[in-house]
């Protein structure tokens, strides 16, 4: 509690009651630069206090409140308000009024923004206004564009597995995307479609909420008065129950229609509360209204505008209709203008027949004016119009063609051009180079289409469009040169991908042929090998100081299939060699030569070990860069030859020694491997906050006592005994009675594995006699046996090899350890069981990491299977279904929680600085209030909207200008993520110099006083991994449009491109004045907790997750400020404390 | 550090450091060659072993009466009174009294057919509690979800029920393993009554780590199925062993209506259960040790006692 003394003796003795001088203020800026911001917030405090007319005092205290996002500073700025205008200076007033309208904005409170906005045009002689607040979308015109759904919405929601926190207008288009997608599957009998039981609740559901309506009668209230009711028999037969025992005490409710018991249980029916009000023979009331839930155009549009017009049953004609569906889900991701422009010159039998591509590629298409807004703009505009046959003049009718064109292909092209932006985009749209490209891409036979799948299919071009990179002279980068591609294409060691492209690789001159080749194989429904391994080698030049020679790339090109899994390793270092890297190939090719699994499995793992503990220690920055290849190099060089298990215990020893010797060692360091292993890998060699550094050693320590890992120091000791007992000295046997205990303590894997089950699966075996080996290793007997035979004894510390092989592979698994780690905890030999070899007649050896044997009782539990490359992944996902939903089921679970437990665990913040921490909580209050001034300043909305027209849809950007316009920031805010907010901020901040926002000047003095304040540094420091979509799992902050779910990737992808987390969590840090440091234990747990609280609708309702994220800051910035008033309560009941 | 950063850390509640009380909770019950229970033993009728070694009683109770602390000369005073020499970790004195029951349902895909009537049967078991023992309701499909939090009052832990959900996969034994977390950190006696069919297609963790964690904490699992388990022989021996190695039991009737006697059976175990608790004598075995519960009043052996067979100390635990 040093800190906090500190702040107690300054705040106590620093104010005088005169006026605050510029030596006051800079003593609390050096308060402030030492980290000691809550001292230099309670200094301004009881100066402000103290010295209420004084405008410096004032204005110190509410800008360093707002500065802080601290939420006192609207009230700060409201007595700084009264003050100046006091004072009389307009100039001022206006100005901290402009202020204040926006934070009375951003806090939602419009009578106050009204009444600031009056003072602000009184003050700086602006006509401003502010709009005044519309419909809910999908509403305006009044009647007619609703649908009512009968019963409670949150029962309904709850049966249609939408989430129950759905805004109004988000339900019809997770309806409709819940029946296009789960709805209806392939029938066993003919080619129709059938329901699934999904839908059939569904149905059955609305058929008992129209019953229960009927009950509920005219006051849409299901009433019962006593047990005795004449309504109680009806009640509970449609409910599906019945009761058991008279009326009195003895009531119980019991299923007897279990169909529409289950329908009542399932949908949230108050049962509980029913029977207790039987029980106690007392009145049961239960609001039983339906809910006018907006229908986009009205249900009339859908219904065909016919005879239905007046059916009640819109709801079930809607969900009845996949075709009906899929259009209303694909009209839903359009903007709103360009949808409505759309229906008006589209017949909807036409719109229909192309909704699967609206419901894809739609997502881009923007109209404004009636025009087109074209990727590539007026440059690209008479090739567009020659690829689609209309122009983009007419907008309705440009689209109108586009989605209707070859089978969704020139749509694709269009989404996957119009998501990029800057000179990739100006290349790419080259008319002549975006027809030659498209040409590749359409092929002779266009169909199947591209949205035909059930994920869009057009991933790889995607992908190309979004990664590709461009040197200085304006030109593609191609990995290598030309000759490497063309070989590639000809002359492809596992056979060739494309006949007609080998034929016309022979050709190839320039960087454009490469790139026509592989827009020509991303319509291939087969893998693209060949982008993915462009992909991957560009992203391994991209970090290097010097490119890859052409060499190497050939080299990395050829053993893509077998080793591809592993180039990320190379993506650690920025000066990673060649040499080194085709060592590391060299190591890999003799692993795999080696005969013996058991004796494979332990170089792999040894070897795959050290180089994950290399990675680790290079990210972290604890082994400099200039070390890093030297040490890299020495690791793997040293497996290539090892023949025996001496030989893998000294390499390996000889490769902990190279990392230990690399990282610099401080006074008071660990002088033990084990204890410095740990040292470093909590990061000791970067942070002085030993606090939370012991707090991360403590949890690897038990991770690894679970894992009954042999330490380090035991297992070198031993082998330095052997060789002293070869020279005479006596056996230790306290020693070795040490490791026997130990050894003793590694049980073998629970598992009643049938003789047919091994069989038939090959699974676990090599790992259970790797275990069942080590705990059959007799040391003392083996040092007996050799008897003082210096040689023979040299050869009994190979008996160590695969134990020190699992104490290499624990350290990696402590470290990456998710938050709870259950299995780390309950599997003592989760660790042990790691399967580097894969089930017989496979080799997983160089493969990503998978789970196996999940769900499979008769097997040990689940275990991990492969090379250690996706380790931290691998893990997070064994993990993610331990943590426990706040809210029954999370439906956006899969791929996209191992993702954000990757990015909380990846990452470390050893050696990040409080002033980066600061820039970034700068930067999303500086897009914040950029928000709330767009309210009342139509330029500044304009800038604002049109920044952020770069990073978010153009349906959610135009939702967000129109809010604006209205004045209700709070919402529009509610949908823009913090990595949007901070693009923006990066964006305009330079484009507003005249800006006089306090934070925008902090924001600058900061990058010009800082070094180390720069968008290089924050992108690597608050940055995510993204190992499938960037090849490496370097954190970097892409400023990317969040993607959907792709076909072939899971939603891997999709899950890499949530790039808010971090951003959110060091704001977040720095209002709460946290350490740098201390990042690396909150972040893994506030992301706990956000996946916990995360309730979705789909896999891509982004709203949802940032409900979470801004839930879980709400609650830990509630519970901070309520630690923070009872320490200070304690502190002056005792202040000597 | 910064002030700020010293009040997050002191307003976090989890720990940063785990002291591991080595203290042992034992329930057993006691019956005669006809299965009878027999009730009104005394502390002073008892001896317990871990590997023959014996060990001295610390508190002791009968079923759902208050729990006693036992003197060296077997003497007896009631725990409630002696408040401030509580036993470690004994914030709740009255978390001793009666039993705290842990509901673990499954709602996934494989209960769908059963899910209203297995509700109805749990309603029923809950309802048919002792008012002395308290009760959670857990769910579990792929996630577990705390339905109802540990209460006393059993109809809120009936209307937590009624509000569960059905799933889709089942990760019984994950689900399990958590359950058994939130368990262990309550103090008293507790049991988790598991209903289920299985199979399990889910979970990460092997049926025999989760034992494992259940009887090192002394924590008994009962199971209760329907005769649909015996589709999947894997899950309904799995249910055994897992019952049997943890002083629980298994159960399965033809359907979730006709529960009553298993029902009957496991109230009766808890109402008739001796818990008592003791500090282990220093044993040099780290490994599996073998409790016995010796009844010193029947030197004819002619009383039964069911209990755990044993646990193994100082489990890591997160």
């Amino acid at each position: 509690m040093r800190a906090f003394a500190v702040v107690t003796f300054f705040a106590l003795t620093f104010v005088s009651s005169v006026v605050l001088g510029q030596q006051d203020l800079d003593q609390v800026r050096r308060l402030e630069a030492s980290g000691d911001t809550l001292g230099a917030r309670a200094a301004l405090a009881r100066a402000a206090a103290a010295n209420p007319n004084s405008l410096p005092a004032l204005t110190a205290y509410a800008e360093f409140l707002d500065r802080y996002g601290d939420p006192g500073c609207r009230e700060a700025y409201a007595k700084l308000l009264a003050a100046l205008r006091n004072s009389g200076d307009s100039a001022r007033v206006g100005v901290i009024a402009g202020r204040l309208v926006a934070l009375d904005l951003l806090a939602g409170d419009r009578d106050a923004a009204t009444r600031d906005l009056e003072i602000y045009r009184a003050a700086s002689g602006k006509n401003v206004s502010m709009g005044a607040p519309r419909s809910a979308p999908g509403t305006e015109g009044g009647k007619g564009l609703t649908a009512p759904i009968p019963g409670p919405m949150r029962s309904f929601a709850r049966m249609a597995a939408i989430s129950p926190e759905a805004a109004p207008e988000d339900i019809f288009p997770a309806l409709a995307r819940n029946v296009v997608t789960n709805g209806y599957q392939a029938s066993h009998s003919n080619d129709a479609l059938e329901q699934t039981e999904y839908l059939k609740l569904v149905h059955r559901y609305l058929s008992q909420a129209r019953e229960l309506t009927k009950v509920a009668g005219e006051a849409k209230v299901i009433k019962v008065e006593n047990c005795e009711s004449p309504t109680v028999a009806e009640l509970i037969r449609i409910l599906g129950f019945r009761m058991r025992g008279g009326c009195g005490s003895e009531v119980v409710l019991e299923t007897v229609n279990a169909a529409r018991a289950f329908l009542t249980t399932d949908s949230g029916f108050p049962v509980h509360e029913l029977e207790q009000a039987l029980r106690t023979n007392r009145p049961f009331t239960y609001d039983y209204r339906a809910t006018d839930v907006p229908v986009t155009f009205g249900p009339e549009y859908w219904l065909g505008g016919g005879k239905e017009k007046e059916s009640p049953d819109f709801l079930e004609t809607f969900i009845s209709d996949p075709s009906i569906c899929r259009l209303y889900l694909g009209l839903s991701k359009l903007d709103r203008e360009t949808a409505e422009e759309l229906r008006k010159a589209v017949a909807y039998p036409r719109l229909k027949a192309y909704a699967h591509v609206l419901d894809f590629f739609g997502g881009m298409f923007e109209t404004r004016g009636g025009k087109a807004q074209i990727p590539g703009g007026q440059k690209s505009a008479a090739a567009w119009t020659e690829m689609t046959g209309a122009s983009p003049d007419k907008g309705a009718d440009f689209f109108d063609k586009l989605i209707s064109k070859d089978d969704g292909w020139m749509a694709s092209l269009y989404d996957a051009l119009a998501r990029i932006h800057g000179p990739v985009q100006e290349y790419l749209t080259d008319p002549t180079r975006m027809k030659r490209f498209y040409s590749a891409v359409r092929g002779r036979i266009t169909s199947p289409g591209p949205a035909r799948p059930v994920f869009r299919s057009n991933t790889d071009m995607m992908l190309l469009t979004t990664r590709l990179r461009l040197e200085i002279n304006g030109k593609p980068h191609i990995p290598g040169n030309l000759e490497v591609w063309k070989n590639l294409f000809i002359n492809h060691p596992q056979g060739k991908y494309d006949g007609k492209l080998t034929r016309l690789a022979t050709t190839w001159k320039e960087p454009d042929d490469v790139l026509e080749a592989l827009f020509a194989l991303c319509r291939k429904a087969v893998e693209n090998e060949p982008l993915k391994i462009f992909m991957a080698i560009s992203d391994l030049d991209r970090n290097r100081a010097a490119p890859l020679d052409p060499a190497t790339v050939d080299r990395l090109a050829r053993d893509y299939r077998t080793f591809g899994s592993q180039y990320s390793t190379f993506s650690e270092s920025r000066s990673i060699s060649d040499k080194s890297i085709n060592q590391f190939l060299d190591t890999a090719e003799a692993i795999n030569k080696v005969r013996d699994p058991m004796f494979r499995s332990d170089v792999a793992g040894s070897f795959q070990a050290l180089v994950g503990l290399w990675q680790i220690l290079v990210r972290q920055g604890t082994i400099p860069d200039g070390q890093a290849d030297a040490v890299f190099s020495g690791i793997a060089s040293g497996f290539a030859a090892v023949k025996s298990d001496r030989e893998l215990f000294d390499t390996s020893r000889n490769g902990v020694k190279l990392l230990l010797a690399a990282a610099p060692s401080k006074p008071g360091a660990s002088t033990q491997p084990q204890g410095r292993m740990v040292e470093l890998l909590a990061g000791a060699a970067e942070s002085e906050d030993t606090d939370a550094r012991d707090q991360i050693a403590q949890e690897m320590n038990r991770i690894l006592e679970a894992q009954k890992i042999v330490s380090l120091d035991t297992l070198f000791q031993l082998a330095d005994h052997t060789e002293g007992v070869g020279k005479g000295e006596k056996l230790n046997t306290a020693l070795v009675s040490k490791f026997t205990k130990s050894i003793s303590e590694i049980p073998m894997p629970r598992a009643s594995l049938t003789a047919s089950e091994k069989n038939a699966m090959g699974f676990g075996y090599w790992t259970d006699r790797h275990i069942d080996a080590e705990r059959k290793i007799n040391l003392r007997s083996a040092i007996e046996k050799a008897a003082g035979d210096a040689v023979r004894l040299s050869e009994v510390r190979g008996l160590l090899a695969p134990m020190l092989r699992d104490t290499l592979l624990g350290f990696n698994y402590a470290h990456y350890a998710p938050p709870g780690a259950q299995v780390l905890y309950t599997n003592p030999v989760f660790v042990r069981s790691h399967d580097f070899l894969g089930m017989q007649g496979t080799s997983h050896t160089w493969r990503p990491t998978e789970m196996y044997g999940t769900g499979w009782p008769s097997n040990a539990g689940g275990r991990l299977v492969g090379s250690l490359s996706g380790l931290a992944y691998a893990l997070a996902e064994a993990e993610q279904n331990f943590l426990i939903p706040a809210q029954t089921q999370a439906l956006i679970w899969g791929d996209l929680v191992p993702q954000m437990i990757l990015s909380a665990k990846i990452p470390r913040w050893w050696s990040v600085s409080s002033a980066q921490v600061h820039w970034v909580g700068l930067h999303l209050r500086y897009g914040r209030e950029m928000a709330g001034g767009s309210a009342i300043d139509a330029d500044l909305r304009a800038q604002f909207v049109g920044s952020l027209a770069m990073f978010a849809p153009p349906a959610r950007t135009n939702q967000v200008a129109r809010l604006l316009e209205d004045g209700n920031v709070k919402d529009a805010l509610d949908r823009i993520t913090p990595s949007e907010l901070f693009s923006v901020a990066r964006d305009l901040g330079p484009k507003r110099k005249g800006d006089a926002s306090c934070l925008l000047a902090e924001m600058v003095q900061l990058q010009e006083n800082s070094k180390d304040v720069n968008y290089t540094a924050i992108s690597r420091a608050f940055g995510t991994p993204k190992p499938t979509l960037a090849n490496s799992y370097e954190p970097d902050l892409m400023s990317l449009r969040t993607f959907p779910a792709l076909m072939g990737y899971s939603s891997r992808i999709m899950a890499e491109s949530w790039e808010s987390n971090t951003l959110f969590w060091a704001a977040l840090a720095d209002e709460l004045s946290l350490t740098p440091s201390q990042l690396n234990v909150r972040i893994p747990e506030w992301t706990q907790k956000l996946v916990e609280q995360i309730f979705a609708s789909h896999l891509e309702d982004w709203p949802a997750l940032l409900k979470s994220l801004r839930l879980v800051g709400d609650e830990v910035r509630k519970s901070a400020r309520a630690a923070a008033s009872d320490t200070k309560a304690a502190l002056q009941e005792s202040p000597n404390r | 550090m910064t002030a700020g950063a010293a009040l997050l850390r002191a307003q976090d509640q989890r720990p940063t450091f785990r002291v591991k009380v080595d203290m042992v909770v034992l329930s057993f019950q006691v019956q005669d060659n006809k299965n009878r229970y027999i009730n009104g033993l005394k502390p002073t009728d008892f001896r317990i072993y871990e590997d023959g070694i014996l060990q001295k009683i610390s508190t002791f109770a009968e079923g759902a009466k208050l729990p006693v602390e036992v003197a060296e000369d077997g003497s007896t005073r009631p725990l409630l009174d002696t408040k401030k020499d509580a036993l470690p970790g004994m914030d709740r004195p009255d978390a001793f009294i009666g039993t705290n029951v842990f509901v673990l349902f499954d709602t996934s895909n494989f209960m769908y057919r059963g899910f209203v009537y297995a509700e109805d049967a749990i309603a029923d078991f809950v309802r048919g509690l002792d008012r002395a023992d308290s009760v959670a309701v857990y769910t579990f499909s792929r996630n577990l979800s705390r339905a109802a939090s540990l209460t006393h009052e059993h109809s809120e832990a009936i209307a937590g029920l009624r509000k569960s959900v059905a799933g889709d996969d089942t990760a019984l034994y994950n689900a399990l393993l958590l359950t058994l977390r939130d368990a262990a950190k309550v103090p008293g006696r507790k049991v988790v009554i598991v209903f289920s069919n299985g199979p399990d297609n889910a979970s990460m963790v092997a049926p025999d780590d989760v034992t494992a964690v259940a009887a090192d904490e002394g924590i008994p699992i009962y199971v209760i199925s329907t005769s649909e388990v015996n589709k999947d022989p894997i899950s309904s021996a799995s249910f055994r062993r897992i019952s049997q190695r943890t002083g629980g039991k298994a159960y399965w009737a033809k359907t979730w209506q006709k529960q009553v006697e298993a029902f009957e059976d496991i109230r009766e175990d808890l109402g008739n259960s001796y818990t008592v608790t003791y500090y282990p004598v220093p044993n040099p075995n780290e490994g599996f040790r073998k409790i016995s519960v010796e009844i010193v009043s029947d030197p004819g052996k002619k009383l039964r006692v069911h209990s755990r067979p044993g646990y193994k100390p100082s489990r890591i635990g997160p």
